[in-house]
């Protein structure tokens, strides 16, 4: 009881403070900038983009033909007689002459003349719009249906190709069961003059216009196009969306990193520090408004865009994730600059892991494992089953309460207020995880909290080496997987090596190497039960979490890779890390492809 | 002024940043991106022309052919990248579902010069890279039939458009309006915002750590202080906006006219400083004059692209060498923009420390 109090004093003071150092002096402007922001936005509709003008030259020798391109801001025009264009041919990029078109042989030319071919579609489209009789400019209408296919994630391993192969003359016939289909009606559903608004607001658009519209349009009329409308689905498009959720976290974040900062700027959080009010009060007090305006947020986005409510679930652990992280950088920045670059850095890596999945939602079940392809399922209208939520936020509700855990635990004077750079910063907050009093209990449980990030960067590393060829993928993944382990279990042991030389000798590095063997290899198999299934039955999780069957033998592994850093630390000193490190990974990677090896034959 | 006190401060500021391994973070996040780069360049093209995912197949698809006959089988048989099976409608779908074949078309029993349009209904695997390839492709056959089918029911009509003829498409739709278009622009910018941002870290921290004291018993004066800050980040500009221009010269896209480009990064990247160094010192504290100065970014960037002849389409103008001269005009106008901004910096920068003397 006492706790929740002073977390909700701590949270309303926090609100207080953030709204009258914000209020004065920032909301004024801040509306007026939004007044601003609100007539250039009105400028820029009506005076439209102008980043790509006069990117191509062309020559006409005819004005009809020029009135044609004239809208078309991408080419300047210069209208000359026929003989003085062909003189004078490769100054442009196109030379139209008596309605012959030559482009030059360049890349520049071809780019040209497919703008100029889809300007020229668009003045068309145009024309034939207003035809009294519709049907003769427009005979052909496209039905696009849409049908869902997942690809078995075993699929390639067991030959299967991707896209297939159409070298076979005969048709193909399918392996499972024909579901009856009602043949599609061969009349047209939409009145001639709803097709004619169609039309006449569809056609000839640049290419960047199709993400202005995504989420408005009705979606009978949008089922049927002429062959010209008919533009590739992109399996991008709700990743637009997508970032539309992502970069307000991420913004609204940033305060929260700034509030933890400014209490360690010029020792200002020394008299919060000094009340009986515990670092989890203020941790969690300070982040709680920040949360709630980060959900609200969501929600706001969710609603105006007519998605359902649901997609806020897999949100929440983004949301958490952002915090932590936050927590973390506010913490062990050193400067306002070394805070700016970290975070963006730190964001630019948080949204390729969120977003790189995406691309193969519904594609591939690897997708799942960013929680942003459940906001594109749901967005869809698919939805996602529980598992599927376990499976894909797991990680990241992981993630964010170690991360808390290791923000509460540093949240001390000493560490606040120290001027160290930020490595040693790092270094020092694992540190203090490990106790003196139970130095192995720590560095046990320490290297079961690594495991949820291990996790988190060998599914980015699959992610991103998933399209290379089989076998290269293949070593390349084992030998990344081995020194993500290697790295994780060792950084304990370093921390150790540095704040405390003294503590590492031949006894204690054997006992510490077991003890962090054996957290790893429970951690792992903690999370690998929990959620991980779908993934370890195929090749790829054979690698990354090759360990399921014996038990002993990644045991014994997990313990040489520490033995072996440490070793190289116990001898030739703390320089010797980034070699032992190598010599580990060597080890690990060795040993996984004589099992991956012994597997596939 | 004095030039020697400027430089001091800058020379210290640049330091400071290599000190503390932020130059290193800003590095690793040019590797990190450029490390994605080939992944980006194709889903991003493909985010902003789908047809140029024609390019990356090579294969050739099935598509399954259910309804009755047409002269759209003709326009098929023209192309070998995709071959017809004529199929039930049913099991067409199945063996999509199943992956055997890549798109199924149905074709209704309406004759070619009917009153009522032809309603083709095409069948896709729902959101799926292969559909955007073969979505392009069978667009083209499509396109075809419909020509097949105007000329049909020509009689019907009443206006006719200028023809042009094009040539044949010698295919490889590549990168290149998105490249030069838009991608170039933009990294060339990112630097100029960096920096911008970077200023206001600057001159906040000073205030929030109440450094100035120590600053200000030097000889140094607080304007001096600021143009030295001003400088060290203004310096970084051209430096990573060049290093951006030979990471895509390695990539194999040539950009033309690297230097002009580069004074134009320069000119508007001073203009964005003196700004952020303007809401720095107006705020005093980080938060509020970064919240401040990112929303007057998107004003001010909004209003620049909509407005024609702007920096950005210059650089684009540049680097593909469609600029005419009158961009040394327009370099001209922002460069005294930027100095007029500079004056007004200068002059509150001397108000502030006549106002309340931080010493």
């Amino acid at each position: 009881m006492h706790m929740l109090s002073s977390i909700r004093t701590i949270a309303v003071w926090e609100m207080k403070r953030s709204m009258t150092t914000m209020g004065r002096n920032v909301l004024p402007l801040a509306a007026g900038l939004l007044i601003l922001l609100v007539l250039v936005t009105t400028f820029a509709a009506q005076s439209g983009v102008h980043m790509q003008d006069g990117i191509y030259h062309i020559g006409v020798d005819d004005l009809d033909t020029a009135r044609i391109i004239l809208p078309d801001t991408r080419f300047t025009v210069y209208i000359d007689s026929g003989s003085a264009l062909w003189t004078n041919r490769f100054a442009y990029d196109v030379v139209i002459l008596q309605g012959e078109v030559y482009a030059a042989d360049t890349d520049k030319g071809r780019a040209a003349l497919k703008t100029l071919e889809r300007s020229y579609q668009g003045y068309v489209s145009r024309v034939a719009a207003e035809e009294p009789d519709l049907f003769a400019a427009y005979p052909l209408w496209i039905d696009l249906e849409y049908v869902k296919s997942e690809i078995d994630f075993l699929a390639t391993q067991g030959g299967q190709q991707v896209g297939a192969p159409a070298d076979a003359r005969e048709p193909p016939v399918p392996s499972g069961p024909v579901e009856a289909v009602t043949l599609p009606p061969s009349a047209m559903p939409v009145s001639e003059d709803d097709l004619r608004e169609h039309l006449a607001g569809s056609v000839g658009d640049h290419p960047l216009s199709r993400y202005t519209g995504i989420t408005s349009g009705d979606p009978v009329m949008d089922r049927f196009r002429t062959p010209a409308e008919l533009s590739a689905p992109l399996p991008f498009d709700a990743i637009v969306l997508v970032f539309v959720f992502i970069f307000p976290l991420y913004f609204t974040s940033q305060f929260y990193m700034m509030s933890i900062m400014n209490e360690r700027v010029g020792r200002a959080g020394e008299a919060l520090l000094a009340t009986p009010v515990s670092p989890v009060a203020i941790v969690v007090g300070k982040a709680l408004p920040y949360f709630a305006v980060m959900l609200l947020i969501s929600a706001a986005i969710t609603f105006a865009i007519g998605a359902p409510l649901s997609i806020l679930l897999p949100l929440v652990p983004v949301i958490l994730f952002f915090l932590a992280n936050a927590l973390i950088i506010g913490m062990a920045s050193r400067s306002f600059k070394e805070l700016s670059f970290v975070s963006i850095f730190f964001s630019t890596i948080a949204t390729s892991y969120l977003f790189f999945p995406t691309v193969f939602a519904n594609t591939h079940v690897i997708s799942i494992i960013s929680p942003l392809t459940l906001v594109v399922l749901d967005i869809q209208g698919d939805g996602f089953t529980a598992a599927q939520y376990v499976y894909s936020t797991t990680l990241f509700f992981a993630t964010a309460l170690v991360l808390f855990y290791g923000g509460i635990m540093n949240f001390r004077e000493e560490r606040l207020f120290s001027e160290k750079p930020l490595l040693s910063r790092l270094i020092d907050f694992i540190s203090a995880g490990i106790r003196r009093d139970h130095p192995y209990l720590s560095l046990f449980l320490l290297s079961v909290f690594t495991i949820p990030f291990v996790f988190m960067v060998q599914m980015m590393v699959l992610v991103l080496f998933f399209n290379i060829p089989m076998p290269l993928s293949l070593v390349l993944l084992v030998v990344s997987a081995a020194f993500v382990e290697e790295f994780a279990k060792s950084i304990g042991l370093y921390a150790v090596a540095q704040t405390r030389p003294a503590f590492l000798t031949p006894k204690t590095l054997l006992i510490g190497a077991v003890a962090i063997g054996f957290g790893f290899l429970i951690g792992e198999k903690l999370l690998l039960f929990a959620t991980l299934a779908q993934i370890t039955e195929s090749i790829f999780g054979n690698v990354l979490f090759l360990s399921l069957q014996v038990l002993w033998m990644p045991l014994l592994l997990h313990i040489t890779g520490v033995l072996i850093i440490g070793g190289f630390l116990l001898v030739l000193g703390r320089r010797a890390y980034g070699p032992g490190l190598i010599a580990a990974t060597v080890v690990h990677s060795l040993y996984n492809l004589y099992f991956l090896a012994g597997a596939l034959l | 002024m004095n030039a020697r006190n400027i430089t001091l401060i800058a020379k210290k500021e640049l330091r400071g940043l290599s000190a503390e391994k932020t130059i290193i973070f800003a590095i690793l996040l040019q590797v990190f991106i450029a490390m994605f780069s080939s992944f980006l360049m194709v889903g991003l093209t493909a985010m902003y022309d789908p047809e140029a995912l024609e390019s990356y197949s090579t294969i050739t698809y099935g598509v399954g052919y259910a309804g009755s006959d047409s002269p759209l089988i003709g326009e098929f048989e023209k192309r070998d990248d995709l071959i017809l099976h004529r199929m039930d409608l049913p099991a067409a779908l199945a063996a999509l579902r199943e992956r055997k074949i890549s798109a199924v078309i149905y074709v209704p029993d309406t004759p070619p010069d009917a009153e009522e349009p032809i309603t083709v209904t095409l069948y896709l695997i729902q959101n799926d890279l292969q559909s955007g390839v073969i979505n392009v492709k069978i667009k083209e056959v499509l396109q075809g039939y419909e020509r097949e089918l105007r000329e049909i029911r020509a009689d019907r009509m009443t206006a006719f458009p200028v023809g042009l003829n094009f040539p044949e498409s010698r295919g490889g739709e590549n990168f290149f309006e998105f490249v030069y278009g838009l991608l170039i622009p933009l990294l060339v910018f990112l630097p100029a915002i960096v920096s911008a941002a970077l200023i206001i870290d600057l001159i906040t921290e000073e205030y929030q750590r109440r450094t100035l004291e120590t600053l200000m018993s030097t000889p140094v004066t607080f304007a001096e202080m600021i143009w030295g800050k001003i400088v060290a980040c203004e310096v970084l500009v051209p430096i990573q906006a060049g290093a951006w221009l030979l990471l895509l010269g390695l990539n194999g896209i040539e950009v033309d006219n690297a230097a002009a480009i580069l004074l134009h990064a320069s000119a508007g990247g001073l203009f964005l400083i003196l700004l952020g160094a303007l809401v720095g010192l107006h705020y005093r504290e980080r938060t509020s004059a970064q919240f401040i100065f990112s929303t007057a970014l998107v004003v001010v960037f909004l209003f620049v692209m909509a407005a024609p002849y702007n920096p950005l389409n210059l650089i684009v103008r540049l680097a593909v060498d469609t600029a005419d001269p009158v961009h040394w005009l327009i370099l001209a106008l922002v460069a005294g923009t930027t100095a007029l901004l500079g004056w007004v910096m200068t002059v509150y920068a001397r108000k502030i420390e006549r106002m309340a003397p931080v010493t």
